[in-house]
């Protein structure tokens, strides 16, 4: 029985970790690329820093939401998922 | 300190104003299904705060990122990132950890930013609309 809670408990810490590891680095990396390419078209066309500042903005947030995504399925599998599945696996012995 | 550009308030506002609307919406479930409580309330007032404030971070530092060049550019919103997550994840998992906060209305509100985005192009058509005269 510990030993099954044990590797509950190593699986869901494995898998927030790798949720946030591969969620995270993502986004990062989109919104460095986004930018790079905005910093170029302003370049280009000084006058539309508004109009371009305005929608990076909007694109970022996007490409962030994955990384939310990620961490909020990290919380629950650390926080909410062990108590569960402890929970499931005792009413089922 | 440099000064906050119009964009950057303009669609922290258009944010703040979905986040408001959506949370309200958000009590309301929670009231029809018979589970809200203080908890939920506190907990969805904070998160809320939490995902306005890491939506005008990171305008604020693509105001700054767009002044760069290319390459340094990348560099800052990466870093921006990281932290902005960091910030999030220690918050949120603090506020889990604790027994004032209701774990959902934490965890919801972080992605209503998202929904506010979806729903922009409404807003952006009624808008070139009006500038067009139809």
């Amino acid at each position: 029985m510990e030993i099954a809670i044990s590797i509950i408990l190593g699986c869901c810490a494995l898998g927030a970790g790798i949720c946030m590891g591969i969620g995270a680095v993502g986004p990062g990396i989109g919104e460095g690329n986004a930018v790079s390419k905005a910093c170029e078209a302003i370049g280009r066309q000084p006058e539309s820093k508004g109009s371009v500042t305005s929608t990076m903005i909007m694109g970022c947030a996007i490409a962030e939401t994955t990384g939310i995504y990620s961490l909020v399925v990290a919380i629950l599998l650390i926080f909410v998922a062990p108590g569960m599945f402890v929970e499931l696996l005792k009413s089922a012995l | 300190m440099k000064k906050v550009s119009s964009a950057v308030k303009k669609e922290t506002l258009y944010i703040a104003v979905w986040v408001t609307f959506l949370s309200a919406l958000l009590q309301s479930c929670f009231l029809i299904t018979a589970s809200w409580d203080i908890s939920v309330l506190l907990g969805n007032i904070l998160s809320g705060g939490v995902s306005v404030l890491n939506f005008f971070l990171m305008g604020l530092t693509v105001q700054k990122a767009v002044e760069k060049d290319e390459k340094d550019a990348k560099n800052t919103i990466k870093t921006s990132q990281s932290l902005r997550m960091l910030m999030i994840f220690v918050f949120a998992a603090v506020c889990v950890a604790l027994p004032w906060f209701n774990t959902w209305s934490i965890l919801i509100p972080l992605l209503f930013p998202r929904v506010a985005i979806m729903f922009r192009p409404l807003f952006d058509k009624k808008e070139n609309r009006k500038d067009s005269g139809v």
